[in-house]
């Protein structure tokens, strides 16, 4: 534990340098901006950055990146106390009682609430994150292929139960983003897959271009999408005076944060979209034991304060199956993945060991990312509040040319801008018949890896397919994934023998 | 809603079966040495099986509340507009190499901005001429980026 601590005191020597700091700040701005505007979530907005961390340390380029994942949590929250419309899906629970205090004239206290309890869920998280990783990296050790491959079909099975609207249209999506992986040259044979004499295809499909489509390019067309009266929006703008919670406010949330805190933080360590599954859990949990749940819906500030502490918490959490395991469990974390190994860092049990500057300076650098955002998100929120009153007929065209002129960076290709403009349109479709974006994503990312693992594991075994059943860890992350599939199935036949009964 | 969905399903079928026809034209080898077909030939059959169970269960289940969390469809309000939004792009894409980036954003902004409703000239060009500017400086002059010279040569 000491040794961690001693760690950390290094990691603040590596975040507070001056550069380092600098890029914290401008991915906590990005991260709020991201978040604010529609048509740009954390993961658009993170993969439209990568191209601008080319020429920094790895260290530095992950702090940005991690700062635009976090920020965007903050900004999230922002349109939806004051636009009732959020600006990611993790703020979805934050409308409920955000905008109805925004109603009720009391956007500041809300807005307030959102960053206090998010800086305090991000430092208990990242301290949860000190003490968690290297236990954890150290049994990660331990693990074969075939734990790691048993692991990831957990992963994608577990997250596509929770996305969209059926288990078997996420895991078609997943099975698609899997194909769409292999691509390219065989990662253990070099022989070619599905390149049809194109030499563009021989490096594989750039996730960057699928990122940016579905989830940039496909969120602007959904936007045109909508009708034209839809895209003036009203603003409820707060003064400035008027944005410190009172004392009671303080003492009502404090609870509220605390519990979001510890639900956020466990949930990020599981497979799935982790902030969103906390701020609904932390809401839950928070009407629950309040003393008058008849105030939830209408303006209550444990509903704000717990929801966003659990995101929060979620967000920095889900940052040790990343760096500990090198799977992420999410989008988000997925094309940080990508970021990762862009910059040569390979995440992974021995990541702590090997990168000790960037594991330990990008956990340092989210506090301070916190901090910054705390110091932001107050003084500044009239400012955020007045970029929504942007037209969406003058932001999306400008999103439109910033996602084409962040792709180009990326490999200076045109032909990436033509499969991002492709993806997006499917993203744009897929949205359209309610398919989840978010199982292609990460499939894509995962899928050389986990064939890797498929096929390590049979090597190693002899092509005996036991070897998955015989490792005990394996075997665990089967059983789990099991049980993930039928859980819906026993849902099923306990309600069809009720109503039989009935 | 659900013949689109059946749409789409019978897409991602002939997607799984293209995959396993392609897959089969690689080596296969042995489970112990695998070869580069068999891992997409799996995920081709996989995916015809799901989209099969898919589509069964659109034709004969009974439809599932949807979950939370889950994304809301947009409405078919403006499927023309997308359309235009979205040729507009693809045009002046085209003219990327062509006209260079500073014209080529200047084009774009013009055009998306008018087919969404923004009419007064001026401001309409003044926008369109502010925001090239601005990409300009930003991506060509201060992160230096290689960007499409064209005809100006800017």
């Amino acid at each position: 534990m000491l040794e961690s601590l001693q760690h950390l005191i290094s990691g603040f020597g590596i975040a507070t340098t001056v550069a380092n700091l600098l890029y914290c700040l401008l991915g906590a701005i990005a991260g709020t901006l991201v978040g604010i505007l529609p048509g740009l979530g954390p993961i658009a907005g993170i993969a439209l950055l990568i191209p601008v961390t080319f020429g920094l340390s790895p260290t530095s380029a992950i702090i940005m990146l991690a700062g635009i994942y976090y920020g965007a949590m903050y900004g999230g929250s922002t349109t939806s106390i004051l636009l009732n419309v959020p600006g990611e899906t993790a703020s979805v629970i934050t409308c409920i009682d955000g905008y109805r205090m925004a109603q009720k004239g009391r956007a500041g206290p809300a807005l307030a609430i959102c960053a206090i309890g998010s800086f305090i869920a991000g430092t208990l998280a990242i301290f949860g994150m000190v003490f968690l990783a290297p236990p954890l990296a150290d049994a990660a050790l331990a693990f074969g292929p075939a734990e790691y491959f048993s692991l990831m079909v957990c992963g994608f099975i577990v997250l596509s139960n929770v996305t969209g609207s059926s288990l078997l249209k996420s895991l078609m999506i997943a099975v698609v983003g899997l194909i769409i992986g292999t691509v390219g040259l065989d990662p253990v044979t070099g022989d070619y897959r599905f390149t049809f004499d194109s030499t563009y295809l021989l490096s594989g499909i750039e996730f960057v271009a699928v990122a940016i489509g579905l989830f940039g390019i496909a969120e602007v067309l959904s936007n045109v999408d909508q009708p034209l009266s839809n895209l003036e929006q009203k603003v409820i703008v707060p003064r400035f005076r008027d944005l410190y919670p009172s004392l009671q406010d303080l003492k009502t949330s404090i609870g509220a944060i605390l519990r979001g805190a510890g639900i956020g933080f466990g949930i990020g360590l599981v497979p799935g979209p982790a902030p969103v599954i906390a701020t609904y859990a932390s809401y839950m949990v928070e009407k629950k034991v309040s003393d008058h749940p008849e105030a939830f819906g209408k303006g209550a500030i444990e509903g704000v304060a717990g929801p966003e502490s659990a995101n929060n918490a979620a967000c920095q959490s889900a940052f040790i199956p990343l760096f500990v395991l090198g799977i992420p469990f999410a989008p988000p974390t997925a094309i940080l993945l990508g970021a990762l190994m862009i910059h040569g860092v390979v995440p992974g049990p021995m990541m702590i060991s090997e990168h000790p500057d960037v594991f330990w300076g990008v956990i340092a650098s989210m506090y301070i990312g916190n901090f910054i955002l705390l110091l932001l998100n107050l003084p500044f929120v009239p400012f955020f509040a007045n970029i929504l009153r942007i037209p969406k007929k003058i932001l999306l065209p400008i999103i439109m040319l910033f996602c084409i002129t962040g792709m180009f960076t990326v490999n200076n290709s045109i032909d990436d801008i033509w499969l991002m403009i492709l993806c997006g349109v499917l993203g744009f479709v897929m949205r359209k018949w309610a398919y989840e974006a978010a199982p292609l994503l990460l499939a894509l990312v995962l899928g050389p890896k986990l064939e890797v693992a498929f096929r390590q594991s049979l090597m190693l075994s002899h092509g005996s397919f036991a070897t998955f059943v015989e490792r005990p860890f394996s075997l665990l992350f089967l059983v789990a994934t099991l049980i993930f599939l039928l859980v819906p199935a026993f849902g099923w036949a306990i309600r069809r023998w009720a109503r039989r009964r009935a | 809603m659900k013949r689109d969905e059946l749409i789409g399903c019978g897409i991602v079928f002939l997607f799984g079966g293209m995959t396993a026809v392609l897959s089969l034209q690689m080596p296969i080898g042995t489970f112990r040495m695998a070869g580069a077909g068999l891992f997409p030939l799996w995920l081709g059959i996989l995916l015809m099986i799901l989209s099969a169970l898919f589509g069964l269960n659109l034709l004969f289940g009974k439809r599932a509340a949807p979950k939370t969390g889950e994304p809301v469809a947009p409405t078919p309000a403006n499927a023309k507009l997308v359309l235009l939004f979205l040729g507009v792009t693809v045009v002046s894409m085209l003219c990327l190499r062509f006209l260079g980036y500073p014209a080529f954003c200047f084009l774009i902004m013009l055009l998306l901005l008018r087919i969404l409703g923004i009419r007064r000239p001026v401001f309409l060009l003044g926008l369109s001429l502010v925001t090239a500017a601005g990409a300009y400086l930003l991506f060509v002059r201060f992160l230096k980026i290689p960007l499409p010279k064209g005809l100006i040569g800017l």
